[in-house]
């Protein structure tokens, strides 16, 4: 009987630390929000942090609930999340990049993906060279 | 021995109500925080993130709703919403940017092509044009 209580006090740290993880990550997703000054890094703290505070938080909710149906149900909204949030980011940074006229002045934009190559091909080639030196 | 267990039970079950309680009162001023955003932001794409950022927040109160209530329901109200964010944002920017190219396409053809040359890119991402 003594083993069911501490089993219970053990649930509620556990679950609490997971819980108390997520609402941290959340918060820092949302300073991320506020801090940059484009969409498109925005997009990157959101997407990340979306993803990561939702799946955390909802583990921490599962020990709290024990071995029930709900958790089976919280467990496939983890599973759904973790696939389609960072699709959702992906198309949202589709639409920034196809209706931002002047994208040159916030990022690089490249004609085709052979110059982005070559560009890091030169420089590696250039740190190797420095360091030989 | 009964009596110490059950007062332990009711302890414990006060310690997850008041923290049930605090979590959903931080979601919701974070709430508030991410609609700061989704009025401030100066492009498209940034009201549409803060509003998903809503929606996730808004589905971790309403899982933390189903186990402070004790209703088993709520939790596919859950299921649903994050169903219908995800499929909302694709929705968006699929008729945005189809709104889009059909506005650049009305206005003038002769600068369509120049930018068609510049956002070529673009047009390869998409896969149609």
């Amino acid at each position: 009987m003594i083993c069911l209580e501490i089993l219970e006090w053990v649930k509620l740290v556990i679950g609490g630390a997971l819980i108390i993880c997520g609402l941290i990550i959340f918060l820092i997703e949302l300073y991320g929000i506020f801090h940059f000054r484009y969409v498109l890094n925005r997009m990157h703290a959101a997407a990340m942090g979306d993803t990561l505070g939702i799946s955390v938080s909802l583990v921490g909710l599962m020990i709290f609930s024990g071995f029930n149906f709900t958790t089976l149900k919280m467990m496939l909204i983890v599973i759904f999340l973790w696939f389609a949030s960072p699709v959702s980011s992906h198309l949202l940074a589709r639409l920034e990049f196809t209706t931002n006229e002047n994208l040159k002045s916030h990022c690089q934009v490249y004609k085709n993906l052979a110059d982005l190559e070559k560009e890091i091909k030169q420089e590696r080639e250039k740190e190797a060279g420095g360091e030989e030196k | 021995m009964k009596l110490q267990m059950s007062e332990n039970l009711n302890t414990l079950d006060k310690i997850y109500q008041g923290m049930y309680i605090a979590v959903l009162i931080i979601l919701a001023v974070m709430l508030f925080a991410c609609l700061i955003r989704a009025v401030k932001g100066p492009r498209i794409a940034d009201r549409i993130v803060a509003v998903n950022m809503m929606g996730t927040m808004v589905m971790v109160m309403i899982a933390v709703l189903s186990l402070l209530l004790k209703e088993g329901f709520l939790i596919d109200i859950c299921l649903i919403y994050a169903l219908v964010s995800f499929l909302a944002v694709t929705v968006i920017s699929k008729v945005y940017i189809g709104v889009y190219a059909e506005k650049r396409q009305a206005l003038n053809p002769e600068a369509e092509e120049e930018s068609a040359e510049g956002n070529k890119e673009g047009d390869d991402l998409l896969g149609n044009s």
